[in-house]
């Protein structure tokens, strides 16, 4: 066992336990995988530390003519385990944004789709996915949305004539397979969002969009910080 | 190369017991100083977050590793189980002589005993020092790392609500290293197999189970970190339409991502993920990924010619492809 392949294993397994502990994983992967990221992280630490004091109490000379076999205790390529923790301990990439909106197939709408119950005309916004958002306006023009207003999170993902595109990824798993979800939001005064700013847009469906971007005619648009979970 | 390698360490080593610093109390140094640098390199790390693609990079780069992560070490921790707590001598005295009957018998064995590559393959040739017929020994060291329970619950939860799949990778992986284990037991050479060597750890049972998790998580992580790296390349520089032109081209595809599965070299427990993201292209294409990943890839090729020696290689390596791709195209065919 070697000193060093035990310290990159405590490290691997510290910066899982951090990732875990502080919310950050949901940048990566989904919510229900917490736990999981945990349980990993405690038995990573634990090889680790073991390798560590085992290799300390058997550092005598005696005791490397008993490792003559292939490959050895080397750490060989658990070394590049460093550069995923070097950068994580460091700054934690961010939440996937605007870049691969256009790159990524597109979640398809269409699929398990039923009947939506019109939504109540309560006289506040609701907040709603852009999945459903994007459901509900696909299924017989948006008539359920009743001419409601709804509540939209996402991300500004480039402009549009009119106004821009408002964007939120799904995940499955993990970041890998993200695929975004995009309406058109128009109707806006004033200046356009920076892109890759998250924000919170209310307003109501608008018909005249196609199947792959509806339209949101807002009427307030507020700025905010990423969401602790930002896919959907 | 792989044996150059071990030769190489193996004199390093020899070198190191004459000199008053081990080599190992180095490494702890360096460990430092990388993190060290990291942390210096801080701003510099930031700056480069500032471009879209180079974030987009980071983010699924690290997104493959975390996800996988979890599951690689499932499989280490019941793989170095197995290797402590099972009798080395209780798969060899379980299987029946003749090389037809014991290959099959292999198969289902390699199924329920979880494991990735890396640990299969000082298995396989443990089987073959310990006198198990070669032909059963390889169908083994094919399935073991392709249809265990814990790559099976990876692929559910890569799919959810799509069990056909799960049930398509089991039977085309089975089938595939079944197929290959008969073949080498007609027309392989057991001759080729004679130099059979295997990284095995000696000692207490609790000692083995340490070592053994120990070296598997630092073999298994840096190769998962080389796959999550190129997958990412892969998503953030290969413009779509390029992937998506050869998504449309049936048999064409098939064999782009069985040579994908073959460069990515993604551990079994993770690939999943990765086909499941591969969303352009049909769903035997992705089985065929799912297939032939786990039995021939880029370290899977370099560990054994590593363990069994270059001569065996070249011929089975090229013999598990083609049998892998035909496989995922018939049960493909049949199932998805």
């Amino acid at each position: 066992m070697s000193k060093a392949g035990g310290a990159i294993s405590v490290l691997v397994g510290a910066v899982l336990l951090r990732l875990a502990l502080t919310g950050t994983f949901q940048r990566y992967v989904r919510e229900g995988m917490g736990w999981l990221l945990v349980a990993a992280g405690i038995v990573i630490v634990t090889v680790g530390v073991v390798a560590f004091v085992r290799a300390l109490r058997h550092a005598e000379p005696a005791d490397l003519h008993d490792h003559d076999h292939d490959h050895g205790h080397g750490v060989g390529v658990g070394w590049l385990l460093l550069a995923p923790i070097s950068a994580l301990l460091l700054v934690a990439p961010p939440t996937l944004g605007s870049f691969g909106v256009d790159r990524s197939t597109s979640v398809d709408i269409r699929s398990g789709i039923g009947v939506f119950e019109p939504l109540p005309r309560t006289g506040t916004a609701r907040p709603m996915s852009l999945l459903e958002f994007s459901q509900r306006a696909y299924e017989r023009s948006g008539v359920s949305f009743n001419r409601s207003a709804v509540q939209l999170t996402g991300f500004m993902a480039g402009s549009e004539e009119g106004g821009f595109k408002l964007a939120r990824y799904q995940i499955a798993c993990c970041a890998a397979d993200a695929a975004p979800i995009v309406v058109r939001v128009v109707g806006v005064e004033g200046a356009v969002p920076a892109r890759d700013q998250w924000l919170v847009v209310t307003g109501t469906f608008q018909r005249g969009g196609d199947e792959d971007l509806p339209e949101l005619t807002a009427t307030s648009i507020l700025d905010i910080d990423a969401p602790q979970d930002p896919y959907e | 190369m792989a044996r150059a390698v071990g030769d190489g360490m193996a004199a390093s080593e020899a070198a190191q017991r004459g000199t008053p610093v081990p080599r190992r109390d180095l490494g702890v140094v360096v460990v430092a100083v990388v993190v060290l640098l990291a942390a210096l390199g801080r701003p510099l790390l930031e700056q480069l977050f500032d471009r879209p693609a180079f974030a987009h990079w980071a983010t699924i780069f690290v997104a493959i590793t975390i996800q996988a992560m979890p599951f690689l070490v499932l499989g280490i921790a019941i793989s170095a189980a197995v290797a402590a707590f099972v009798p080395a001598d209780f798969l060899p005295r379980h299987l029946p002589d003749r090389a037809s009957r014991a290959v099959p018998v292999a198969a289902v064995a390699g199924a329920a005993l979880p494991g990735c590559e890396c640990g299969s393959v000082p298995v396989a040739a443990r089987l073959v020092s310990r006198g198990v017929a070669p032909a059963a020994a390889l169908t083994f060291l094919l399935a073991s790392p392709a249809i265990n329970p814990v790559v099976l619950v990876a692929t559910a939860v890569a799919f959810p609500g799509r069990p056909e799949v799960v049930a398509a990778r089991f039977l085309a992986s089975m089938l595939a290293a079944i197929v290959v284990g008969l073949v080498w037991a007609r027309f392989g050479r057991d001759a080729l197999l004679s130099r059979t060597r295997g990284h095995v750890h000696e000692g207490r049972p609790r000692d083995v189970f340490f070592d053994t998790a120990q070296h598997d998580f630092l073999q298994a992580g840096g190769f998962l970190v080389v796959g999550a790296a190129a997958a990412a390349t892969l998503q953030t520089v290969v413009p779509r339409s390029i992937l998506d032109s050869l998504a449309d081209r049936g048999l064409l595809s098939v064999l782009a991502l069985a040579g994908l599965a073959v460069l990515l070299a993604i551990c079994s427990e993770a690939d999943a993920f990765v086909a499941a993201s591969l969303t352009q292209f049909s769903m035997t294409s992705r089985l065929a990924f799912m297939v032939v990943g786990p039995m021939v890839d880029v370290k899977l090729i370099a560990l054994q010619a590593g363990t069994f020696g270059h001569r065996f290689a070249v011929r089975f390596a090229p013999l598990t492809f083609a049998v892998a791709v035909a496989s995922s195209i018939v049960v493909g065919w049949w199932l998805l």
